[in-house]
Parts: structure tokens; C-alpha cells; sequence
């Protein structure tokens, strides 16, 4: 509705009505952000409406933004600072004040730091969200530069793409004749957003739609062409698609001549990927190889939407280089209907994260490298890899952490591992986590900070491609809750670094990123329904310019020393990695270790969104667990007859590295050697009388199945972690 | 308002929809209705056999039949059709909860509620006073809910797409 229905309302049902951004994905974050009317009665927050005025979602609101009152109100809110009083992963607390909170952690982290060096501290990164400069902020002041970020979304591909092509490629989703959705999930990741509109309008235009992914969800079911990869080859896959294109000479030779380096070498390398070997690895039929190659050869306005499917490979980055390569030579770079290279807005908010700051020094110290150290730090800032931060409390190599914040993220459910995440979180000095409702980690906490939904907080602004939109303050903050911003304001200013934090002002830290905008945070709350900015006109062929950037190293090196697409790559080589892309096999596979066939013979992964619950959390909330009450194991009915199993049986799923309880739910769609589920499963439902699940063994936290062996889990370059292995299925019998 | 030969109807485009079970939470939310209780509830269709499985969405609620079986199927009579709107309505004082009209649903529509009585969209109609668009309909993405009056005949034919859709899936 609009601003104007929306007050109508209100004053018809006697109610309040708040003009604000939904919180339920992460405003700020790449799938959210969407404008809201959120109603307010007898000093309740009640429900929410879509706004119309604004251009993310223009009206519409998904499952979870309806279901934002059930989360606010939830029976597992913390409400307050608690500090453990029993042994670790015991959870019991004593409740303190925020000031005592506050006095403890900066205590032990200023002792920390006397005694171990700033870098002994890391802090978990949560998705990226409007807050992540913050975080960043306060680490870089303390001096340390493990950022730890989850190494499984967005920042492979980015890192790919910039390194092969200087840019990363946006599928120009409204003037394209074909679409290839590839390891994507264009509607769940935020199904009112302009992904999912952009896939309706395309279909509904008649554009054709491919989509390569294990399983058929929604968008697959739309589609006109299904490609059932196998999880984690789409490597092979891509690689058996340069191969076609190379051989039939399906390629742009005016522009490989012209901006692309290093294809001679790749003419003779891509010989080894032929489409009957990429068939014998992906599972997809070299016939459908060579037909999907030519028919994206053969159309000029063809764009590919490559999405986070790709990331959870040890081949990984090579996956998406494949695809950027593929791009390239097929001349479907920064052309009408196909991969753009899309201008940064020309006006953006301060940059707060004071990445000026960093050092080779710093550097010098990361724990676990996310990148090489000679990549760091990339788009984001310095990284160490979420989990190497954990693995460095097990293995003190090359130091152990001895601290460690967790704010709105659970390592416990989140990365892989959760066996060693459980006997490192065990042995880890000092831990803190500071989340709106009980987390999965949290008996092993130190100290647990409460902190406040968006919706009980007026900060800050929300930053969208095309809208900028203040937050405002829906209730009042639930118990002694206060918002992430505050947290990390108010511990900068007790440790003694509020020059760094505006003294603790949440207003000057606001005002002072939104100056480059010619704004106050004050001048934006005027406008209801925030600033919309329309996108400006497309250049295309903007060849020169994006590729010669210059990376965001130290250094300042370009990402492409030649100038041109780096179809090989020398930077790389450099570094001692492959210069041209190759395939590498998951830990456990089909077609990489058969010897486990016998045993586990179908291959198990995860799904890492649903229409339902953002990642993790939200199993807490009725109205979102009445769709979904149970973990569901897709399994093919054939798979599921030959073992004797029914739809909806409870089953044991046994990796060689853990073993689970989950449901069946039979899925045709899906191919009958995989098996798959959504990942996060740990919390239960109060209202519901639904109980937690175990976190290890025997529960239904998919993290556990997965190897984390160094040498074989990771892409050596970017550090994406497998989520792929081979499982048996058998029907659950009650002993 | 309607005249007598148009109906009021939501109707549903199963190409506009993205499975976002948007439309089901808006309407547990708006109508605040208890756990179990979902007036509108999104529904996955399979098509066709592996490696060409396809599937669709559907989103139902009650139609507000044309002819509706429901209220033929009712032993109190606790079931109305209003010919002024084409609304179809349920008289909580008169049911008895015996889902008789669960059974004669094309579409296995109705629930009993929480007072044990039939539940079903009543297109929010009177709940609204009819000034603003249902929130089912207010929140769809793809425009695939619409609220409208239509001519019986359409209607009715309506209906008999959306009942062929069900049946092709499994």
C-alpha cells in the first residue's frame, strides 16, 4: 500500500503506522532492504504492509517480512547482558547491566591484547550487512585484522570475476533473450526484490530461461530447460562448455584478439575437458553439454546469472573463472542483453571501516587467510577465513585466537566443522555473543549482549541500489536490548577508543557517512518513504576502463596486468596457483573416490536459502515453521523405494563424518544419485512446543557431514569450503 | 458494487507465481490467525519424469464458487451464497463442524477453526469494509492474486483451470 493507505488505515483501526525497512533477511544486505509500513497497536508492533513508493519491492512483502512480530515478540529474545556463572556449553548465566557488560569485555580484551597482541582478537562476521563497516571499524582500531568472514558467499565469486575480467558481470536481466540461472536461487534470495522480478518479467516477456542446479525449485519449475548438475562440478561442466565453443568455433574473435589475454594457451589446455568428460563428472549428458554451449554462443543477448551455488567447492574459484572465461570469448561482456559492468553509484556513503589504516604489518598477522596474503585485503578488507579462526583455538597455528565476538551469527550452525567448532568454542579464552535471540553457540558464551531488532531502533539508513531510506523506530527497544551500532559505539568508547567512534554518538557516526550525500540523518527521516534514484543510462563496452582497475591490494596492483581478460592468468601464476582453470574433486565423490561407493553411495548437499527461514535462525518463529516444521531430505522416489523408505519417514543420513536424523520428503525433481537439504536446522519453536535439535551427531545441522581436511576441503585459493560428500540413506528404526 | 451477473473473486495466475508463500503469511498475519489455521496456502505441483521434472505453484483459497458444493453438501444450512456479490459465506451460529463440506470441496477448502466451526476466506470483505485490497493480494510480488468482479461464466471457468491444474500435478 502507500503512505497515504497506509495512514488511513491506521487511523480507521486506531492504530500507529511507521514508515520503515524490513529486517527479516538483513536490511542492507544484497536481497533486502524492502520498504515497509509497520503498524503499531496499544503500543505493539502488529504487522507489516509492502510499501509501494518503494522501488525494491514496490509494494510486495514476503513470508518472513509478514512474520517480523512473531520474531520480535519471541519467547527466545535475550533481554538482557548475561555473564556465565556455570562451566562452558553448560548455559547458565547471571543476568548484569550493560555497563558491567560493557567494563568486563573491555577489560579482558584490553588484557588480551597486553598479553597475546591486538590479532589475538577476531571478531565472526555475520552476512554483510549495514553494520558490517562498524565491526570493522572496531577491530582495525584495536588493531587486528581478523575480520572473519564466512568464505561461503559472494566474495569467491567477486574475487574470481575481478581477477579474470577487472569487474564483476551483472546479467542485464531486462533486455536478454536468454538467462542462464546457474547455481542460483533467483527468488528465495529475496523473493520480492528485483531478482525474483527481474526472472518473472523475463519469463513473462518470453525470454527462454535455463537453470543448472541439482534440484527443481520453483524458478527451475518455470524454466524451459532444467540442467541437473551434480553438487559442487559445475567446474566440469563449465570446463566442458569452453571446450565446445573452442572447438566449434563459437567464439568472438574480434574480441579475444583484441581484449583478452593468454587464449592459446587456453585453446590448447581446454583440450583435456571434453564434453564425454564432463559428462562422466557433472552428470549432465554431453548431448545437453554441447546444446547449452552453442545455444549461449549462438545468442547475442544471452546473460548468465551465476550464483552462490558455486562457492561451496574446492573447485570454486575455478568454477567461476570458467564462467567469466566462457563470457569472454563468447563476447557476452558488457553488451546489450548479456553481463554488464555496472558503473558504482557516483555519490555513496562515507566509508567507515577505515581500511586506510591497514598495514603490511597487519597483514602480516592474519590467522587464516579468506585470500593469499598477497591478495589482501580484497573488497571487503582484510579476512581471515570464518573458520581457520576457530581451527586456530584447536590447533594454536600459526597463533591461537583468544578472543572471539560473535555478533548475529552462530559458527556452531553456520561454517562446517561443527565438531571442531564445538571443542574450539570449549577451549576459547574469552567469548562473546551479542544476537536478538538465543543462538545456537550461546552456552559457550562468556558474556551475551542483547541486541535490538531494526525495528526498536531509529539507525540507520539503509543503502539499496536505487533507495536510500532511514530507519525508524517502529516500538521501543524489547527489555534492556540495544541495536549491534550501539554495541560496538559504546565498547569503542569503554576501551578507550572514542576518538574512533564520535564519542559514542550514533547520530554524529550517521550524519558523518552521509555527508558526501549532501544529507543529515535528520534531513532523511523528512521523507517517509526515503530517496529513490533512478539508474542512469547504460554505457556499453566499457572495455578500457574496467580493465585496467586496480585491485584493492596494499599494493594497488591492477586485477588484469595485461589490460585484458586474464584467460590465463599470471597474477595467479605468480602466487603459484594455476594459471588456467582446472577441475578438482570434492573430498568425497562419485567420480573421486569410488572406493566409497559400496558404502555411501549417493551424494549429499545443502541448500542455503529457502522461502522460509533467512540461513540459519528463524526456526523460532510459528508462522514461518508452520510452512516447514521439519528438517526434509530431498530424495528421489526411486532412491527412496529401492530402500524400502516412504514420504515423510524419519531416516538416518551417514557421511564417513557424521551421521543425522531428518525426514523425507519424496522429490522428483532431483536427481536420483543426490540427495539434499536446507542447512541451519538447530532451533526449536516454544510456541510450538518444538524442541531444539542436537547440534552434533544424530541431529539434523547438516555442517557436520562435510570434511574439513586442509589439504582437500578448500579451494587453495579462496578458501570456499566443500559442502558436498557421499551419504547412505536408511529408514530410522527406534532401538 | 456488483451487479447480478458479476461476482467478486481472487483470482490466481499460476505463471505470475513464485512459490514466495507470501500471500499465506500475510493472511495469518492480518487476520491473526492461530497456528493450523491458513485461509490461503501455497501449494507445489510435479510434472512430468525425471530428468524433465517440472513443477508449478499454486496459491488457493476459497473460490467463492459459482455453484458451490459446500453449501449443497451442508446439513444446517449453515452455508450462504449471496447473489448481490457472489461471496460465499458461513454462519458460525449454525454450523456444526461436521466437514461435510470439507469432503464436497473440489478444492478440500474448509477447516474447522479453533471454535469449532468452518473457516475460509471470506475474500476480506466484510472484515475491511471493503475500502482497501486484501493483504494476500496487497503483498504479491507478481500481481499473480488479483481481486476481482467477473461475469459467472468466467468465474466458473476459472474454477475449472484451477481444478485441472491440481489434478495434473501430484
Amino acid at each position: 500500500m502507500n503512505y497515504d493507505q497506509a495512514m488511513n488505515r491506521a487511523a480507521a483501526h486506531g492504530e500507529q503506522v511507521v514508515p520503515t525497512v524490513c529486517g527479516m533477511c538483513g536490511p542492507g544486505g544484497p536481497g533486502g532492504g524492502c520498504g515497509i509500513y509497520a503498524f503499531v497497536k496499544d503500543g505493539r508492533f502488529v504487522r507489516v504492509a509492502g510499501m509501494d513508493e518503494s522501488p525494491v519491492n514496490r509494494g510486495a512483502v514476503c513470508a518472513k517480512g509478514h512474520a517480523a512480530p512473531q520474531w520480535v515478540y519471541s519467547p527466545d529474545r535475550i533481554t538482557h547482558p548475561l555473564r556465565r556463572i556455570g562451566g562452558k556449553g553448560e548455559g547458565r548465566f547471571e543476568k548484569i547491566d550493560w555497563d558491567t557488560a560493557l567494563a568486563h569485555i573491555a577489560m579482558t580484551l584490553a588484557r588480551q591484547k597486553e598479553q597475546y597482541g591486538p590479532e589475538s582478537l577476531a571478531l565472526l562476521s555475520p552476512a554483510y550487512r549495514s553494520y558490517s563497516d562498524y565491526l570493522k571499524r572496531f577491530l582495525t582500531v584495536h588493531g587486528s585484522p581478523n575480520y572473519g568472514h564466512s568464505g561461503i558467499c559472494a566474495m569467491q565469486r567477486a574475487f574470481a570475476y575481478k581477477y579474470t575480467l577487472g569487474d564483476y558481470p551483472r546479467p542485464d536481466y531486462d533486455l536478454s533473450d536468454l538467462i542462464i540461472y546457474w547455481g542460483r536461487q533467483p527468488i528465495y534470495s529475496g523473493p520480492v526484490a528485483r531478482p525474483a522480478r527481474a526472472f518473472l518479467a523475463a519469463r513473462q516477456r518470453g525470454a527462454e530461461i535455463i537453470a543448472i542446479k541439482p534440484s527443481v525449485e520453483p524458478d527451475v519449475g518455470m524454466a524451459d530447460v532444467w540442467v541437473p548438475v551434480r553438487p559442487g562440478t559445475d567446474t566440469a561442466l563449465a570446463l566442458a562448455m569452453i571446450h565446445v565453443v573452442i572447438r566449434e568455433d563459437l567464439i568472438d574473435h574480434a574480441f579475444v584478439e583484441q581484449w583478452c589475454y593468454g587464449f592459446k594457451r587456453l585453446k590448447a589446455h581446454i583440450r583435456d575437458y571434453p564434453p564425454a568428460w564432463g559428462e562422466k563428472v557433472s552428470g549432465v549428458p554431453a548431448q545437453q553439454i554441447e546444446a547449452l554451449a552453442r545455444k549461449y554462443a549462438a545468442t547475442p543477448r544471452a546473460a548468465i546469472d551465476l550464483g552462490n551455488g558455486v562457492e561451496h567447492t574446492p573447485s570454486s574459484n575455478d568454477a567461476i573463472r570458467a564462467v567469466a572465461i566462457l563470457m569472454a570469448i563468447t563476447g557476452h561482456l558488457d553488451r546489450l542483453g548479456a553481463n554488464l559492468f555496472v558503473p558504482p553509484p557516483q555519490a555513496a556513503p562515507r566509508d567507515i571501516a577505515l581500511k586506510e589504516r591497514y598495514t603490511p604489518e597487519m597483514r602480516e598477522k592474519l590467522v587464516g587467510p579468506e585470500f593469499p596474503i598477497e591478495f589482501q585485503p580484497f573488497s571487503e578488507g582484510l579476512s581471515s577465513a570464518y573458520y581457520r579462526i576457530l581451527e586456530s583455538v584447536l590447533t594454536e597455528k600459526p597463533y591461537p585466537i583468544r578472543g572471539i565476538i560473535a555478533p548475529g551469527t552462530q559458527p556452531l550452525v553456520t561454517t562446517r566443522g561443527s565438531k571442531n567448532v564445538a571443542a574450539a568454542l570449549r577451549k576459547l579464552d574469552f567469548y562473546v555473543v551479542a544476537d536478538v535471540a538465543r543462538t545456537a553457540d550461546m552456552p559457550y558464551a562468556d558474556i551475551v549482549i542483547p541486541l535490538a531488532t531494526s525495528y526498536e531502533v531509529d539507525h540507520p539508513f539503509q543503502m539499496v541500489p536505487g533507495w536510500l531510506m532511514a530507519t525508524n523506530r517502529v516500538i521501543d527497544p524489547v527489555g534492556s536490548s540495544k541495536s549491534i551500532f550501539d554495541f560496538f559505539l559504546d565498547l569503542g568508547v569503554a576501551m578507550g577508543y572514542g576518538d574512533d567512534f564520535w564519542q559514542g554518538s550514533m547520530e554524529q557516526a550517521l550524519d558523518d557517512q552521509l555527508a558526501p550525500l549532501g544529507l543529515s540523518m535528520a534531513d532523511l527521516r523528512e521523507k517517509p518513504h526515503g530517496v529513490a534514484c533512478a539508474p542512469g543510462k547504460p554505457v556499453y563496452e566499457k572495455f578500457a576502463e574496467a580493465f585496467s582497475r586496480t585491485s584493492p591490494r596494499l599494493e594497488k596492483d591492477p586485477f588484469l596486468p595485461q589490460g585484458k581478460v586474464a584467460l590465463y592468468n599470471t597474477t595467479f601464476e605468480a602466487a603459484g596457483f594455476n594459471p588456467l582453470p582446472e577441475w578438482r574433486e570434492p573430498p568425497e565423490s562419485i567420480t573421486g573416490t569410488p572406493e566409497l561407493l559400496p558404502e555411501y553411495p549417493l551424494i549429499l548437499s545443502d541448500y542455503h536459502t529457502s522461502k522460509n527461514f533467512s540461513a540459519s535462525w528463524q526456526r523460532n518463529i510459528p508462522h514461518l515453521r508452520e510452512i516447514q516444521p521439519d528438517p526434509m531430505l530431498h530424495i528421489h522416489p526411486e532412491a527412496a523405494r529401492s530402500r524400502g523408505i516412504g514420504d515423510r519417514d524419519w531416516v538416518e543420513v551417514k557421511s564417513p563424518h557424521g551421521w543425522l536424523k531428518v525426514r523425507t520428503e519424496l522429490y522428483p525433481g532431483i536427481r536420483p544419485d543426490t540427495v539434499m537439504l536446507l542447512h541451519g536446522w538447530w532451533q526449536g519453536c516454544r510456541e510450538l512446543d518444538m524442541e531444539d535439535y542436537p547440534l552434533l551427531d544424530g541431529g539434523a545441522n547438516v555442517n557436520i557431514m562435510y570434511s574439513v581436511d586442509r589439504n582437500k576441503a578448500y579451494d587453495p585459493i579462496i578458501t570456499a569450503m566443500t559442502s558436498q560428500t557421499l551419504v547412505q540413506v536408511k529408514k530410522w528404526e527406534a532401538s | 458494487m456488483a451487479s447480478s451477473d458479476r461476482e467478486y473473486i481472487i483470482t490466481f495466475d499460476p505463471g505470475k507465481c513464485t512459490q514466495c508463500h507470501g500471500c499465506e503469511i500475510a493472511c495469518k498475519a492480518w487476520r491473526e490467525l492461530p497456528h493450523g489455521i491458513q485461509l490461503r496456502r501455497v501449494l507445489n505441483l510435479w510434472h512430468g519424469e525425471y530428468p524433465r521434472t517440472t513443477s508449478s505453484s499454486v496459491a488457493l483459497a476459497c473460490l467463492h464458487c459459482v455453484d458451490p458444493a459446500c453449501a449443497a453438501a451442508c446439513p444446517e444450512e449453515a452455508i450462504a451464497k449471496h447473489a448481490e456479490n457472489g461471496l460465499v459465506t458461513v454462519d458460525g451460529d449454525l454450523c456444526t463442524g461436521c466437514e461435510l463440506c470439507t469432503q464436497a470441496c473440489p478444492f478440500g477448502i474448509p477447516r474447522i477453526g479453533a471454535d469449532g466451526t468452518m473457516v475460509k476466506c471470506d475474500l476480506c470483505r466484510p472484515a475491511d469494509g471493503g475500502d482497501s485490497l486484501p493483504p494476500c493480494v496487497d503483498t504479491c510480488p507478481g500481481r499473480a492474486l488479483v481481486l476481482c468482479e467477473i461475469p459467472r461464466q468466467e468465474k466458473q471457468a476459472h474454477q475449472q483451470k484451477l481444478l485441472a491444474l491440481l489434478k495434473s500435478g501430484m
